[in-house]
């Protein structure tokens, strides 16, 4: 059973978890998000957010959000020199959390890396959840 | 219509960029929970998501967010795709039925770094994401 992001304390860090950036995925997500730009750039070119989408969903096969839970920041930085082939790594760790008002701040780490280990995103995402949720 | 990338146009300080408009449904927010994996029934599931503070289903805030990164690959090309970062809150719920609006404006150039203020609002003009993203050359 998935353990819940909401029973994880500050400093946890998640397995490294790989995954690919199939074409078909990639379409799907384009098709999703209903991008028309990337299209226009050079072959295999590949949103951004879809790395960041792909390694969350990753995560989440590790651990599932508390019901409730609220997205309150993004940052995100990545360096893609090159359409992402092959298999990706992705390494995550809860950075901060902290209680008030009966909800959990959460801040997670996020790495992603090729197979070569050379970064093509880093970010950090905030959420919130109901500290009923919490242990 | 289709959005053409105009990765070679130089920006300077106060200049708009092209704004990328979408109209949102629980179908395309579906869409984004199966690409994404995020099935929080806040986003599929209308009977729970009534239960909630916000009264009915929300649109995913990475969907919401995929709208800047189409507005900065349209401004920048693969400038964006090279060297972008992004540094976002989000504001409130965009909804099935909103019609979302990603918007942006060069707030300042550092050195080989372009930075944009950035915001997504929806009809009513509230605010659903805002913050800076930057490309450098």
């Amino acid at each position: 059973m998935t353990v819940s992001l909401a029973d994880l304390p500050k400093g946890h860090e998640f397995p490294e978890t790989r995954f690919e950036m199939t074409s078909k995925w990639v379409s799907e997500y384009v098709s999703a998000v209903e991008d028309d730009a990337i299209g226009s750039l050079s072959h295999g070119a590949c949103p951004p957010l879809a790395i960041a989408a792909l390694s969350i969903r990753a995560l989440l096969d590790r651990a599932s959000l508390p019901e409730g839970s609220i997205h309150v920041a993004q940052e995100l930085s990545f360096s893609l020199g090159r359409p992402p082939s092959g298999a990706l790594v992705a390494r995550a760790r809860i950075a901060s959390r902290g209680e008030r008002q009966g909800w959990v701040l959460m801040g997670i780490e996020l790495l992603v890396e090729d197979e070569l280990r050379i970064p093509m995103m880093t970010g950090r995402a905030t959420i919130t959840f109901p500290t009923e949720g919490a242990k | 219509m289709t959005q053409q990338a105009q990765g070679s146009r130089v920006y300077t300080v106060g200049d708009e960029l092209p704004t990328v408009k979408r109209v949102l449904s629980q179908e395309k927010i579906n869409r984004y929970a199966e690409a994404s994996g995020d099935h929080n029934p806040l986003h599929m599931d209308p009977a729970f998501a009534a239960t909630t503070q916000f009264g009915g289903t929300i649109a995913h805030g990475m969907l919401v967010l995929a709208y800047i990164s189409e507005m900065m690959t349209v401004a920048f090309g693969e400038r964006w795709l090279r060297s972008g970062r992004l540094k976002v809150r989000f504001r409130g719920a965009a909804r099935p039925g909103d019609t979302v609006t990603a918007s942006g404006r060069v707030s300042r150039i550092e050195g080989e770094s372009t930075l944009c203020e950035v915001a997504c609002r929806n009809q009513a003009g509230e605010p659903l994401i805002s913050g800076e993203a930057e490309v450098r050359t």
